[in-house]
């Protein structure tokens, strides 16, 4: 399998949490997948031993402001989860990451250029990875 | 499909149909050069281009663009009003292209020289304008 291209990257988010569908004018992503280590470090150990613990999902969702989609701000507004799929390429559309998660967002808009548009989002249930 | 020499076209187009500035300016308006023989005209080039990319294509267009009036010093010109009539039409001025959305199109600085002819140093030829920056969305 070779390297592919983040440009044809997907964002897809369905307020619902059930059918993701496509936000559009977005440009960025980044997901964080890291676990809780504890220090399980005893006398007599040549080396810091670790066990994990609950794995912490989050991340980043970046672009510019676009007033016929505006999914993430609304989002901002939930008390209930949606459905956040992101997938690295979409010429391999079965590889995604998808889970309920929770959004909130920043528009930063200046005298210069297109309003930019930042999301960060926390899991807000089981995550998966496919395949 | 957006074509962006379109962009250039439309602007090209939007000046050289103004009969304020071609009565200013009546050897018209051209892409980076002028026809042999013109002594009062208006020149557009593309100094800048960039394209900002979103998630499955171009975003945006982002792109710089000289725009002046240029004459030859024993005509005449009123360069002041060609300048000012450039600023009018593309200052926070519309743009209609197809196969883009018009985002901003504004000044971002004027410029305003004498140059010298190469062939006859006693000839000179003014310059008067401004860096015009044009944003068009990809739709």
């Amino acid at each position: 399998m070779a390297i592919k291209t983040g440009r044809y990257g997907t964002i897809k988010w369905d307020p619902l949490g059930v059918t993701p569908v496509l936000l559009i004018s977005l440009n960025t992503w980044k997901l964080s997948l890291k676990t809780d280590y504890e220090d399980v470090t005893c006398f007599g150990d040549t080396n810091k031993v670790y066990v994990p613990g609950m794995r912490d999902i989050s991340g980043s969702l970046g672009g510019f402001w676009n007033s016929s989609n505006v999914a993430i701000f609304e989002a901002t507004e939930a008390d209930t989860p949606g459905k956040l799929e992101l997938a690295p390429n979409s010429t391999e559309a079965t590889f995604i990451f998808s889970g309920l998660a929770y959004l909130d967002a920043d528009i930063d808009c200046s005298v210069s250029g297109a309003p930019k548009v930042t999301s960060s989002f926390k899991a807000a249930g089981p995550w998966v990875e496919a395949p | 499909m957006s074509d962006s020499s379109e962009i250039d076209n439309a602007l090209v187009a939007k000046l050289g149909s103004d009969l304020v500035l071609l009565s200013l300016m009546p050897n018209g308006v051209y892409m980076d050069e002028s026809p042999p023989g013109s002594t009062r005209f208006v020149i557009v080039s593309l100094l800048f281009a960039a394209d900002e990319p979103v998630f499955g294509g171009r975003g945006y267009e982002d792109a710089l663009y000289l725009v002046k009036a240029v004459a030859l010093s024993t005509v005449g010109a009123d360069m002041k009003a060609a300048a000012a009539r450039i600023d009018v039409l593309l200052e926070d001025g519309d743009l209609v292209v197809p196969g883009y959305s018009h985002m901003a199109m504004f000044r971002e600085e004027r410029i305003r020289h004498t140059e010298r002819d190469e062939r006859d140093s006693s000839i000179r030829w003014y310059h008067r304008g401004g860096h015009y920056r044009v944003q068009q969305a990809v739709i």
